[in-house]
């Protein structure tokens, strides 16, 4: 019962953080550059309760995104599918409760989604690459949801906790030997 | 990180104001922060008077601040006239705005009389920083059907990728992925203008024929070729002219008419006209 829940609660957020992103996030830009809550959350929900549901999740919520604004059905499923994947690796392999760790995980994860998405529109539509602007918005990007993380990183944490102490209980600790 | 929960609160305040002020630095232009200088000049100001007195007196030049006086009252008066002038100028120019309105609407209705358009209000955009498409609130019910062509009373906006019963997603002229088809208005040469990452204001024009003459501020519009957009309809005018060793090569930076910023309503032709 706690766990669907923890689903539902999981599928407002995200419709929170689409309607942030959205309308708030539009005007609320660094030199015209939005951040991209859309990584953060997956990344969270691949670290703190795993077992593929960060690949589960970033598919489906990557999708409907692309249904309600994308060009291409399917691009940014498949993007925030391997950061969920990414981020269930990480967790396995390194520990998340220091900030620096966090911060420098998502900065990766939102390059990796961007240049993905970047390559994947060259390919598909044709067009001549910008590498001086990519790279320009890119790290704008960066900077801000490293910037949000840090804000974020007691909820982060927190919230974390309690979703992972309800996904994966049996196996907790056992990364720190 | 952070030792305790009270400097916790404090780094998370911090990074809080920090990233409200690049935010808003970022994004103001230097004209919008006259009250900051205001304030900042009121620190300085009253001491430089000072010293400015200081170095006129010694420089035997202080006739400026003996009629200081009379200057003040000249200065009151001036400023009244002044505000009277202001209060009359920011009337006209409202009245000036309606009229171009009006002008534009009547000049868009003359100018695509041979189209059938459907208002339309935009109620979403683009999330990703690196695509620009626009979603508007008529669909499949009102008769739109994708590749439609879609403008608004300054000019060309994009054309329609897909539909929904109530709604259409729109790929402006401005996403990188997106090429029009265009003529140079005066000398009536083919160009291919272009989207690009850098901006939400101006297009890439290329394939300049290297024999075309291109001038400053000479219009583009469609040149019907391409299957999507009719002929004819407004795209921007061209800002720059970049020449390169290889004439093969140049390519001019085109504004486009359309404030995409600011774009709230536009019409969509659902009737072109096949060339």
């Amino acid at each position: 019962m706690k766990k669907i829940l923890t689903l539902i609660a999981i599928i407002i957020t995200f419709f929170i953080i689409y309607f942030l992103q959205a309308n708030f996030f539009t005007w609320f830009t660094i030199n015209g550059v939005m951040p991209n809550l859309f990584v953060i959350f997956v990344l969270w929900i691949g670290l703190f309760i795993g077992k593929k549901s960060g690949l589960i999740f970033g598919l489906l919520f990557g999708i409907y995104i692309d249904i309600l604004i994308g060009k291409t059905i399917g691009l940014s499923g498949i993007m925030l599918g391997i950061i969920g994947l990414i981020a269930e690796y990480i967790d396995k392999n390194f520990s998340k409760d220091s900030r620096l760790t966090i911060m420098l995980i998502i900065a990766a994860s939102t390059a990796i989604y961007e240049i993905g998405i970047y390559i994947f529109q060259i390919i598909k539509w044709k067009i001549s690459p910008e590498i001086l602007p990519f790279i320009q918005t890119l790290l704008i990007e960066i900077l801000f949801n490293v910037i949000l993380s840090i804000i974020l990183y007691p909820i982060i944490q927190k919230l974390g906790n309690i979703a992972e102490s309800k996904f994966k209980s049996k196996t907790i600790l056992t990364r720190y030997f | 990180m952070y030792k305790s929960k009270k400097t916790g609160v404090i780094g998370i305040t911090i990074t809080i104001i920090i990233l409200i002020l690049i935010v808003i630095l970022s994004n103001t232009d230097i004209k919008e922060v006259s009250y900051i200088e205001n304030i900042l000049g009121s620190i300085v100001m009253p001491v430089q008077n000072g010293l400015t007195y200081l170095k006129n007196k010694i420089e035997g030049n202080d006739s400026f601040f003996i009629e200081l006086e009379s200057l003040k009252k000249e200065n009151e008066t001036l400023k009244q006239k002044n505000s009277e002038l202001e209060q009359s100028l920011r009337e006209l120019e409202i009245i000036k705005s309606e009229n171009q309105t009006l002008k534009e609407y009547v000049n868009l209705k003359e100018k695509y009389q041979d189209y059938q358009t459907i208002p339309a209000y935009i109620i979403n955009r683009d999330i990703s920083n690196f695509t620009k498409t626009i979603v508007i609130n008529v669909g499949e019910k009102d008769g739109i059907k994708p590749k439609m062509t879609v403008i608004s009373d300054k000019g060309l906006v994009g054309y329609i990728i897909s539909t929904t019963k109530s709604t259409s997603k729109v790929q402006t002229i401005i996403d990188p992925s997106t090429s029009v088809s265009s003529i140079i208005t005066t000398s009536r040469e083919e160009i291919i203008v272009s989207g690009t990452l850098e901006s939400n204001t101006n297009l890439k024009a290329t394939y300049i024929p290297t024999n075309a003459t291109l001038l400053e501020n000479d219009n583009i519009e469609t040149s019907g070729l391409g299957g999507i957009y009719p002929k004819g309809i407004h795209i921007g005018t061209i800002k720059q002219i970049i020449n390169t060793q290889n004439s093969i090569d140049r390519y001019a930076i085109v504004e486009t008419a359309v404030d995409f910023s600011k774009l709230e309503t536009v019409l969509v032709i659902t009737n072109q006209v096949e060339e």
